[in-house]
């Protein structure tokens, strides 16, 4: 390890309703792999958004290379050599792998692009890193795995000195992993500062030397990796935090009857041939990589997205669902990963959302009867016990854990028996997260029937009472939580991936 | 300043519509120093005019951009309603009462169609108003085969009546018919399931359809209401200028959409007030009126007006930025 090249300190941050960032303090050596660790919504993300100027701190200081700096954009960070290699990779489809290596600074030959020399570098760049890409293939016939690859390709082409690498693992097989983990070393020995976000333990274990640790927006502390455990990283990690007690075995009566039954579902190009079974009082976990199928498969069921086909049975009967409407007509709720897109509408109030899916049943003749829908929305305010000034709040101005909890109020008012829960904790702080679990809970005890989608292991496995695993459109497997383990899924969930 | 946004009233109306009306008195004020004899009813009713008919397509465009749409086919399709409608009066015998239906009739058919095909077919609103603009203008001037029509005056001994729809005896009728149809549009936006649909799918269309709405309808039914009050707002214009030439009417479009903007609808959609849009209407009518009578051409007026619209969104869009 050499010299800091970079110090973020006693960085804050709020956004309305939520102090995302609290005086936090992070350093990166040259030559270093540094870990930054803290559950969804501990402020990772938003640290590295401050960092490379998509967000801009309230107070603090960021000094890289010995001067202090402000960047405004992406743009200007990736000049002074700071790029993020995202969990989403930002790559256009259509165009070449070259294309997009270079996209924004293309060689020219006079007014043309000159795409014979963008290829003769790309060639360079993968050679330099020992990649195997072909630089002329279109992006979007790639792999995940090979996109992340071109990713790495276009930072180091920027001249980068640090390089963020954003939960990279997370469509990955073990063996892109490994390869990743290969070219990550060899940066490290040419004197690079790499911060790697991850929440798997052993991958930190593995590539890392140092860990800082986040928690609620705020700074817990800096490890050297190898002289501590696991234990210890998760115990900074959770906290004051006293999560629901893990399940060790199915809650559900074996007799329990079949709510919901899918069969043989086709769409698109990310669902192929998915049949499974929700039992009443049910919570089944949909686990896989990123880009298994599994919010394609939600989608196509809740009507959202077209279907090719498959039979939908509702309570034994064989349902026609080919609109959202339909679903929710059928009791199917739909909570989506993607809240801000396709949960809420910010620019409206709680008790607007709250009653979006149901207003029929408040109607007086042609008019919206305003009281009752006030009546109502207090009630499950009450409830899930959301955190709101008063039902007529824009829920723009809630934390993401209370508006995550206006968009399961707005199910539960639609008395909605099955309920699609897709990454309900993603980017809601610590304490929430644990809210929803409890609420989840609940929610099945009462007879409600939920499937959740997670890409979190340890939420899958403490929230389960079986799980579906799904790889590359297909389901590869399905366990009950009494024999499920974090190896025996990762198993089924790369099956498909050689 | 935080005394006076905390006043009963104040709060009644809201802060932004009372700064609106403030600029509203204030450039009736500066207008009447400025042009000797600006004050005074004859002005007044002249004003109004111009208030009944923009008032009409303020409100209707109000519930297109509330769905995050826009509708520029709007002021040339209420000359093609004024003129299709007259010319069958004058030329083909249709029934004076017949006649006003049969404005409002294509004023609905326009917005159904535009409707349609923005809800269903997903044509952009911008491209499916721009070709039904002229479209529009294209029927009326066939249909009249390129004459304009210039309707019936209040002497008249058979059409005279028309007339009483703005004024009867100097009372002003169009006035009291202009804001009963904007406390109904008020009602509907607030207070039933075709409003909040209206403006929940403007805010976020997607969250809305997967909320189990069909907010293809919905958005639909925005552009039918708009359709309906354009046929309207042809009576007013009618009634209130005589002479319908085809070929025009795109200058109302900005108009408009410049007062429904400044009561405060957003343009990219989600928000808007009815109350905002009948003072914007009386602020643009008021200004109309005021660069004429200043002695400027009336193609100033085309200038000021599209400037308004352009730095009222401009405004609207950095009220948005400073939120986020």
């Amino acid at each position: 390890m050499g010299d800091t090249i970079l110090v973020m300190e006693d960085i804050d941050k709020t956004f309305p309703g939520v102090h995302a960032l609290d005086h936090v303090h992070f350093d990166v050596k040259k030559g270093e792999v540094h870990a930054l660790m803290g559950e969804n919504g501990a402020g990772k993300s938003t640290l590295m958004k401050v960092l490379t100027g998509i967000y801009t701190k309230d107070s603090g200081s960021i000094t890289y290379e010995g001067k202090e700096v402000e960047f405004h954009n992406t743009r200007e960070a990736q000049d002074a050599g700071i790029v993020i290699v995202h969990q989403e990779l930002n790559m256009v489809g259509d165009l070449t792998v070259a294309q997009n290596i270079f996209i924004g600074r293309e060689f020219m030959k006079g007014f043309r692009i000159d795409d014979k020399k963008m290829i003769e570098e790309s060639m360079k760049l993968f050679d330099e890193l020992k990649i195997e890409i072909d630089p002329r293939a279109k992006m979007s016939d790639l792999t995940v795995g090979k996109q992340q690859m071109c990713e790495i390709a276009k930072a180091i082409s920027h001249q980068a000195k640090v390089i963020i690498f954003d939960e990279p693992s997370a469509a990955l097989t073990e063996k892109e992993i490994e390869d990743l983990f290969v070219i990550i070393r060899d940066l490290r020995e040419k004197n690079l500062g790499i911060v790697y976000i991850s929440h798997r333990m052993d991958e930190i274990k593995v590539i890392t030397d140092r860990v800082t640790v986040m928690r609620d927006g705020g700074y817990v502390g800096t490890l050297i990796t190898k002289d501590c455990t696991k234990e210890d990283i998760i115990n900074m990690m959770v906290g004051r935090v006293i999560y629901e007690e893990p399940k060790t075995q199915s809650a559900v009566p074996k007799d329990a009857p079949v709510v919901l039954k899918v069969e043989h579902l086709n769409a698109g190009r990310m669902v192929k041939d998915v049949s499974f079974e929700l039992k009443k009082g049910e919570i089944l976990g949909f686990s896989g990589l990123m880009g298994a199928g599994r919010t394609e498969t939600a989608r196509a069921l809740f009507g959202a997205d077209p279907k090719t086909s498959g039979d939908i049975y509702v309570n034994g009967e064989k349902v026609t669902i080919n609109s959202p409407q339909d679903a929710v007509k059928h009791g199917i709720g739909y909570l989506s990963e993607d809240r801000k897109r396709y949960g809420i509408v910010v620019q409206k109030t709680v008790t607007e959302n709250s009653t979006l899916a149901s207003m029929e049943d408040y109607m007086s003749g042609l008019f919206i009867n305003k009281g009752k829908e006030k009546k109502v929305t207090e009630k499950y305010i009450d409830e899930l016990k959301t955190k709101t000034p008063s039902p007529d709040q824009l829920v723009v101005n809630l934390s993401g854990g209370n508006q995550q909890k206006v968009v399961i109020a707005k199910w539960l008012v639609r008395n909605c028996d099955i309920l699609i829960f897709d990454e309900p904790t993603r980017g809601i702080d610590v304490g929430a997260k644990n809210e929803i679990y409890k609420l989840m809970n609940r929610l099945a005890s009462e007879g409600k029937s939920i499937i959740m989608i997670s890409s979190e292991m340890t939420e899958i496995l403490r929230m389960s009472d079986r799980i579906v695993v799904m790889c590359e459109g297909e389901k590869t497997g399905e366990l009950d939580i009494s024999e499920a383990t974090q190896e025996l899924i990762m198993d089924k969930a790369t099956r498909n991936i050689s | 300043m935080e005394k006076i946004k905390q006043n009963a009233i104040v709060k009644m109306i809201g802060f932004n519509r009372c700064v609106l009306l403030l600029v509203l008195v204030l450039m009736y004020v500066i207008f009447s120093l400025l042009v000797p004899g600006f004050a005074g009813m004859a002005r007044i009713m002249s004003i109004l005019n111009y208030v009944y008919f923009l008032g009409f397509l303020s409100l209707g465009v109000t519930f297109v951009i509330a769905t995050g749409g826009i509708d520029f086919s709007i002021g040339p399709v209420m000359f093609c309603c004024g003129l299709i409608s007259g010319y069958s009066m004058l030329n083909k015998g249709v029934p004076a009462p017949l006649a006003l239906l049969l404005s409002i009739l294509i004023g609905l058919i326009f917005g159904t169609v535009n409707g349609y095909l923005v809800a269903y077919w997903t044509v952009p609103p911008f491209i499916v108003s721009m070709a039904s603009m002229n479209i529009a203008k294209g029927v009326a001037a066939v249909y009249t085969k390129t004459q304009s029509v210039s309707w019936p005056l209040s002497t008249d001994p058979v059409y005279g009546w028309i007339r009483n729809l703005v004024s009867f005896n100097g009372f002003p009728v169009g006035l009291v018919i202009f804001l009963i149809a904007a406390a109904i549009c008020l009602i509907v936006l607030n207070n039933t399931k075709a409003g909040r649909y209206i403006l929940c799918l403007g805010s976020n269309r997607e969250a809305v359809r997967l909320s189990g709405v069909d907010t293809k309808k919905w958005e639909m039914l925005a552009y039918m209401i708009c359709g309906l009050l354009v046929g309207i707002a042809a009576i007013f214009f009618v009634s209130a200028y005589t002479t319908v030439q085809p070929g025009y009417g795109d200058q109302y479009n900005n108009e408009a959409i410049a007062g429904c903007v400044m009561g405060g609808t957003s343009m990219v959609g989600g928000l808007a007030s009815i109350g905002g849009t009948v003072i914007g209407v009386f602020i643009i009518s008021l200004l109309q009126e005021g660069i004429l009578a200043l002695g400027f051409a009336k193609d100033v007026q085309l200038i000021v007006t599209g400037l308004i619209v352009i730095v009222v969104v401009y405004l609207d869009v950095m009220a948005r930025r400073r939120k986020n």
